[in-house]
């Protein structure tokens, strides 16, 4: 007997498994998974400002840090801008859905591709955000690979308003609507690796960035 | 309200080890206006066999219980933990006893822990005790986490003017006592009681007060044994009933030998850790 | 698993006594705050339960519909009886791939499994590359003593001089500068290992995906770099829906270590598609029985639901005395003194189901509501049944139940236990040395009695005051 069926045989005996309890769990296994009930959530203002507020402050929080432009095309100078206040190189891995952004104009030297470990500057998008923890949902594809936000010391992400939403719910329903089925990673991202394994004192930038720079892009 | 009729729970531990707390909830419940009755062949509510894996043991120490008890309006027991065997797990016993488990479930919505009792039920307006210092709250687990006693200590220590409580630091931990794991792993219960101690200490309290007869035994040794000889360790009941608080042990001779914690003001005679004074 | 041999050093341990008593508090406050910022936590707690219930109570179609969307997605699903055939599964695996070196995110399973020390035995390397189990593992394979803190019996003192002695670099004190050595050494190995091998906080039969939680990255790392990912995982870990994965996530990190959400928060589903720059090519999981499917419509399947959040521990009143080392096994606290009978043996974990206080602060924390208190107790009832508890022990008991059912013997043993504790008592008013219980006094006097019972003096009382 193959370990598979031994787990599930036993599993079965346990619960007493016949044709007629079976039927009727399978019938609630599809309603579970079509009805996706949702549990308590946390009430969130849903109006777009407070939602940016919130975002903003649970993004700080979590020790991003956070700057608000205008339009996307501020973007490139508003990256210039923190990069050369953190003392921080010029160049910069980006994702290739970004690669229309004028970042020579800005003086930065951006490349799209996939990161390496030599790069210490990473510029991603992010599907959605989450204002209820202050996260980014980050869904990985050929264009958004997930490691520019990963290997890099620094990681910048550019935030549209508009795709901030109250919770991690309501980011499932845009992936299904937008993407109908899960891309192979969907990372949620809050803030700058950490690790408290050492007496349990926070360090940030374990293996992940030592630093999150939010654009937020009032659309 | 009519008179109620309570049947007073002694608990073992306060039959062997301190009298003078069953004479304390026996003067506050009387004082309170219950007529209280002590079935004198109660023994054990059968926790320590329930707790240590012996099912029929406990099984047969609730039958009995619940025969001795079940005539009365209320239950009442100085002790969360023993309230709590009656109350939360009795019914839980008799799965394949209908029977039983209905007269398990009778007394067990009629049971209460002592100060519960007098604020839920009686909704006492006064207490007797003339306490006069600072004391500091142990909360013991199965009365704050099970029985939701937690206020109710609070407030009517709060009706005695003398009295001013000082919280200490994790007064909901455990102390370490947990019954039979107290003389089972006596080191380690010994050094959890050592932090519910520290944090006694470092609240500056005069007396540190609880519902539960086994952690006060245990904070009262661990003080000791840390060299604490003037911490005051004293049951609520005792604290609320005040000083005619009869009688003291008898056991030896020359009106027994007085605490070396000496009398606490307010409070006649040696109460804790010393045999108390009075009378039958 | 000598559970009560190991106490005793333990309590000696000033380092780690001191150690203990520092984490203590940050795990505590650190929750407390974490839930107080939750609008609806005992609401959240229900539905919760409610979602691990449901797959628990189903489990075997929920561990097939599972599987059959892990497949649509691309990933191989594998199933092991037990650790023996996880480390079997998981070295086939490598070999397949050609594989060196696997690097690990923290896999309480591969502890079960011994699955380290299997891959060594096979010339594999596996690199553990959480913070914590790094510093265990580079200190001649220390077991965890915590499942979410796993070095938390280790001072910084220690790190330093494990770090300077085993990276040959200088002793260094400041905290940031071993975590920035320790990933420079791990960087390496994330870029160079073949395979990564993750463990799985949730399965989501919904997409077929993993769920990991991390805070470092290195969870990221390792399902992100190496061209094979393996995810480890019991078969109790399959939940329904995203929506449920996001209601269960309010509850995880906040009663883990006290955050509204992880820094990394992955769902992973399937395999890199052959235009993408990252992700592995290959992806398995290993569902593991180990014990689990037996628990099922047990007494103790509410233990099923457990996430391996560590808040029992963090608030156990014996954990925090003594740390979890001393539990013997992976799973300390409370929730492993339940877990160790369970899987393990009743047999082999005589002491674990009675070193609790069944204080319930565990139960109170516990995310799930899983009744651990009374599951401990269960196990104590299952132990005497077995006629596994000492037989002095279960005499004892007896004897005394049987007593107590007697009220007249019962009164006589009162009053000539409350003479002997007076008695030895002297003029004092405490007892140094308890022969009959000799544990109490190890570490406290026992206080002395009255000297009489109560119903003694009652009865005194009465006939000297009789009632109309």
């Amino acid at each position: 007997m193959s370990s598979r069926d031994d787990i599930l045989g036993r599993v079965r005996a346990s619960l007493h498994r016949n044709a007629g309890n079976a039927a009727a769990a399978r019938e609630e296994i599809v309603a579970a998974l079509g009805s996706r009930t949702q549990g308590p959530k946390p009430a969130i203002d849903a109006d777009p400002h407070a939602l940016l507020e919130r975002f903003r402050l649970k993004s700080e929080t979590q020790s991003s840090t956070v700057d608000i432009v205008a339009q996307e095309s501020e973007v490139p100078a508003a990256v210039a801008r923190y990069l050369a206040a953190m003392n921080l190189p010029k160049s910069a891995v980006a994702w290739a859905s970004l690669a229309a952004l004028d970042w020579g104009g800005a003086g930065l030297q951006v490349e799209t591709r996939g990161a390496r470990d030599a790069d210490l500057v990473g510029i991603t998008g992010c599907f959605c955000a989450v204002a209820e923890t202050g996260t980014l949902m980050m869904c990985s594809s050929p264009d958004t690979p997930a490691a520019v936000s990963l290997l890099p010391e620094t990681h910048i992400a550019i935030v549209r308003a508009s795709r901030i939403l109250p919770c991690m719910e309501d980011a499932w329903n845009l992936a299904r609507q937008e993407l109908g089925s899960l891309p192979r990673a969907v990372n949620f991202i809050s803030g700058p690796s950490r690790t408290g394994d050492i007496e349990q004192t926070i360090v940030l930038g374990a293996h992940g960035p030592y630093r999150v720079h939010l654009v937020i892009v009032e659309d | 309200m009519p008179t109620a009729r309570v049947g007073l729970f002694v608990t073992c531990l306060v039959d062997l080890m301190r009298p003078r707390i069953g004479f304390a909830t026996l003067k506050l419940l009387e004082d309170a206006g219950c007529e209280v009755v002590v079935p004198d062949t109660q023994t054990c509510c059968g926790q320590p066999a329930w707790n240590s894996g012996d099912a029929p043991g406990a099984v047969a120490l609730a039958k009995k219980t619940i025969a001795e008890f079940e005539g009365f309006d209320y239950i009442v027991a100085p002790s969360g933990s023993c309230a709590d065997q009656i109350r939360t797990e009795y019914p839980g016993l008799f799965a394949d006893e209908p029977n039983w488990r209905d007269r398990a479930t009778a007394l067990a919505s009629r049971t209460y822990e002592l100060t519960d009792f007098l604020v839920t039920v009686l909704k006492v307006d006064s207490v007797p005790g003339d306490y006069e210092g600072t004391v500091t709250y142990h909360d013991s687990c199965t009365g704050v986490r099970s029985l939701g006693i937690k206020e109710q200590p609070r407030a009517l220590l709060a009706k005695l003017k003398g009295v001013s409580l000082n919280e200490m630091n994790g007064c909901e931990e455990c102390c370490g006592f947990g019954g039979t794991f107290s003389v089972k792993f006596g080191e380690v219960s010994a050094a959890i009681a050592e932090r519910k101690c520290d944090n006694i200490l470092a609240s500056g309290a005069k007396a540190v007060v609880a519902g539960d007869l086994g952690c006060l035994l245990n904070i009262e040794g661990k003080l000791r044994r840390m060299g604490d000889e003037t911490t005051q360790v004293l049951h609520v009941a005792e604290v609320l009933a005040g000083q005619d608080n009869p009688p003291g042990p008898l056991s030896r001779k020359g009106g027994d030998g007085s605490s070396p914690t000496g009398s606490a003001p307010g409070v006649r005679g040696p109460l804790w850790g010393g045999p108390a004074a009075g009378g039958a | 698993m000598h559970f009560k041999a190991n106490v005793h050093a333990k309590l000696s341990d000033v380092v780690l006594q001191g150690n203990l008593k520092n984490a203590k508090g940050k795990f505590v406050t650190r929750r407390a705050e974490a839930i107080r910022d939750l609008d609806d936590f005992e609401g959240t707690r229900d539905a919760a339960a409610a979602i691990r219930n449901k797959v628990i109570d189903n489990m075997d179609l929920w561990l097939e519909t599972f599987e059959r969307k892990a497949l649509d997605t691309g990933a191989k699903v594998l199933w092991a009886k037990d650790g023996v055939e996880v480390c079997r599964l998981v070295i086939e695996i490598a070999k397949r791939h050609g594989v060196t070196k696997v690097t690990k995110s923290k896999s309480m399973l591969s502890e079960e499994a011994g699955l380290n020390h299997a891959l060594e035995a096979a010339g594999i390397q596996p690199v553990e590359t959480d913070l914590g189990e790094y510093i265990l593992q580079v200190d001649n394979n220390e077991p965890p003593s915590h499942i979410i803190a796993p070095a938390v019996h280790k001072s910084l003192d220690e790190v330093a001089d494990l770090f300077h002695k085993v990276h040959g670099t200088p002793r260094k004190t400041d905290i940031p500068a071993l975590t920035r050595e320790a990933r420079e050494v791990l960087r390496a190995h994330f870029l160079s290992a073949e395979m990564g091998l993750s463990g799985g906080n949730f399965l989501v039969a919904e997409t077929g995906s993993v769920a990991l939680v991390t805070n470092e990255g290195n969870g990221r790392m390792v399902t992100t770099m190496p061209k094979v990912h393996v995810v480890i995982t019991g078969i109790e870990k399959v939940i329904p829906t995203l929506e449920d994965l996001s209601t269960l996530m309010r509850l995880l990190p906040r009663s883990a270590t006290g955050q509204s959400i992880s820094n990394y928060f992955s769902i992973l589903t399937g395999v890199k598609k052959p235009e993408e720059h990252d992700g592995p090519e290959h992806l398995y999981f290993v569902l593991v029985d180990s014990g689990r499917a037996d628990v099922v419509g047990s007494d103790f399947h509410a233990m099923l639901r457990c996430i391996r959040c560590g808040a029992c521990m963090n608030h156990c009143p014996v954990y925090q005395t003594i740390g979890g080392h001393a539990y013997g096994w992976v799973y300390p606290g409370p929730m492993g003194s339940v877990l160790t009978p369970l899987y393990a043996g009743l047999e082999n974990s005589i002491d674990l189901p009675h070193a609790a206080t069944l204080c319930n602060q565990c139960g109170i924390v516990c995310p799930v509501k899983i009744p651990l208190p009374d599951l401990l107790r269960k196990l104590r009832e299952k132990q005497t049944e077995h006629g596994l508890r000492p037989l002095t022990e279960r005499i004892g008991l007896r004897l005394w139940a049987w007593v107590a059912q007697h009220p007249k013997l019962y009164a006589l043993g009162a009053r000539v236990g409350a003479r002997y504790l007076k008695w030895l008592a002297g003029d004092t008013d405490r007892i140094r040395l308890l022969p009959t219980a000799p544990e109490w006094t190890l570490g406290r006097d026992f206080p002395a009695p009255q000297g009489k019972t109560f119903r003694e003096l009652y009865a005194a009382r009465r006939s000297a005051t009789p009632r109309t």
